[in-house]
């Protein structure tokens, strides 16, 4: 069975949630049989998640049971669910109970808080590697997925459980969504050990969250750096979690002055700081620094997750072996995915990448061997952790004011908007906020005369960023 | 700047929020931004913008425009 699922006592707790629902392995079994029941064999749905033990049972339960689930935030914007919905035409859709009525389709099963309901679109032809699908994007609306395969699945929980060295007597708090390649990594690098994945949807300043993590005893926490933030404003140092034992980062860089932080607090009260480095077209994690070298390299990506190997090629596509030369990683490994779907017919696609993938981010290695990211060689910021895409927001400027004129540039910290007419700067800023659900200190808006262009009429970025 | 005017200000950095939009059923139930990352960079600015340290404690109780001011009496600050 997928991720050693059959090799757990059936009392074994899988996952626990806020709301205090449990879910054991031997439960976690019999769903992924009736899942294979319920629906065609290979069929797409799409399964709208919120992080509680349902969302876990109905994501894993499928997976097993070898239909393709699209797993989405059960939140998601409406117009981007109507987009994927036509882009993909899932003949299955699946929502918490609580939402069920909003959408007009017929239920099949209610089971573990979700409902899952009849479409009457076609059955849908899919490669019979493909496992399940991820957005590429949490907030700007593409609807790019991530096509995986069930080899990817098992490759990132090994990896994964081996460098973390986790067991089945670990309790992970889990803060990422379920939808989100981390946060499912997550669960699968912990049920491929029997684990008991401890599965929240509360907010971090919310007092029930912590009660939460003392009560049920947690020994990891994951996240991303702006968890990460929210656990420095709230005083983290200061709060007596005997349990949890193994802090660690992903989903994006984090500051170096934060980074140490946490580095130094864990080395002084004999917790584990581990940083990692990944993207969600290689199942999550890729790379990974060792506690030991956590203040040392403090910054650095670490070294390739086990099985897999790093690399760097310059400009013209030669690999780079002298330490303190930049070029762009490259990865190789069995969790690296198939490719990207833009449509449903790409859902026949095979594998396109065979284990590699250049990640478009601009490296250097040390003597060590342990790499470094200086930039990204595509055109998008990780604001808070999440990706967003430059590209996407000029076109969310545009689709709202056709007439102006706007470019965006900017670092993980803050995107700059350029814009030519004063007139718009303050809506331009609002649609931004209010598209992508994110601070407003996140962006800035600029207004210039002119956005510098070549003769081509393309963007000259270049000049901008240097402004 | 009145202290007011900087309480006011932390709402508009944070949220976006236009001054006039802001009276005490401002917040968590209404706002639908209003989620960690947002409230904790309105704790931010406004302990940067009064030179206080809010208490964990504290910030779960964060949860409105109403119930900041009561939170910032707490720290001696009158708007």
């Amino acid at each position: 069975m997928i991720l050693n699922l059959d090799k757990w006592q059936k009392e074994s707790v899988a996952a626990i949630d806020a709301q205090g629902r449990q879910l054991t392995y031997g439960e976690l079994r019999d769903f992924a049989g009736q899942a294979g029941q319920i629906m065609p064999s290979r069929s797409l749905l799409f399964l709208l998640v919120e992080n509680n033990v349902g969302g876990i049972a109905w994501t894993i339960g499928n997976i097993c049971a070898g239909n393709v689930p699209l797993i989405l935030n059960a939140h998601l914007d409406n117009q981007l669910y109507r987009s994927l919905f036509e882009h993909y035409q899932p003949p299955f859709v699946c929502v918490p109970d609580s939402m069920a009525d909003w959408y007009p389709y017929e239920t099949i099963k209610s089971c573990y808080g979700y409902t899952l309901m009849r479409t009457r679109q076609e059955a849908c032809p899919m490669h019979n590697d493909l496992s399940h699908l991820l957005p590429t994007s949490g907030s700007t609306g593409s609807p790019k997925l991530v096509r995986h395969k069930y080899e990817n699945i098992e490759a990132a929980a090994l990896n994964i459980s081996t460098f973390f060295e986790l067991t089945d007597k670990d309790r992970p708090l889990m803060v990422l969504p379920l939808y989100y390649t981390m946060g499912l990594s997550m669960v699968f690098s912990h049920f491929y050990v029997g684990a008991t994945v401890l599965i929240t949807n509360q907010r971090m300043t919310d007092r029930g969250f912590w009660l939460f993590i003392k009560e049920q005893h947690a020994t990891s926490f994951t996240g991303v750096p702006y968890s990460y933030e929210i656990l420095n404003l709230m005083r983290f140092y200061r709060m007596d979690l005997p349990d949890l034992t193994l802090l660690t980062q992903g989903g994006g860089r984090m500051s170096k002055e934060l980074n140490l932080k946490f580095a130094e607090y864990c080395r002084d009260t004999g917790k584990r700081w581990i940083a990692t480095y990944g993207q969600s077209e290689c199942t999550a994690r890729m790379a990974w620094l060792p506690a030991k070298w956590a203040i040392e390299k403090v910054g650095s990506i670490g070294i390739a997750v086990p099985n897999a190997e790093l690399s760097l090629i310059d400009r013209e596509g030669n690999p780079i072996t002298t330490p303190h030369t930049e070029g762009e990683m490259c990865y190789r490994g069995k969790n690296v995915t198939m490719g990207y779907a833009r449509s449903r017919g790409d859902l026949l696609l095979g594998d396109e990448r065979h284990g590699f993938i250049r990640t478009g981010d601009l490296a250097y290695f040390d003597e060590d061997g342990c790499y470094y990211i200086v930039g990204r060689m595509g055109r998008f910021l990780k604001l808070f952790g999440m990706r967003v895409g430059l590209d996407e927001c000029e076109r969310i400027i545009k689709g709202k004011y056709p007439n102006v004129e706007c470019a965006c540039v900017g670092t993980d910290e803050k995107m700059l908007v350029y814009i030519t007419d004063e007139l718009f700067k303050e809506q331009v800023k609002e649609e931004l906020v209010s598209r992508l659900k994110l601070v407003a200190t996140s962006f800035e808006v600029r207004v210039i005369k002119e956005i510098p262009k070549n003769e081509a009429g393309k963007i000259l970025y270049v000049q901008l960023e240097n402004k | 700047m009145e202290n007011l005017e900087k309480y006011n200000n932390a709402f508009v950095q944070v949220f976006g929020a236009k001054e006039e939009d802001l009276n005490d059923n401002y917040g968590k139930e209404t706002v639908t931004e209003w989620d960690s990352v947002h409230l904790l960079s309105l704790i931010a600015e406004l302990e940067e913008a009064f030179d206080i340290l809010f208490d964990p404690e504290d910030i779960m109780e964060m949860t409105s425009y109403a119930k900041g001011k009561e939170l910032l009496s707490k720290y001696d600050i009158v708007l």
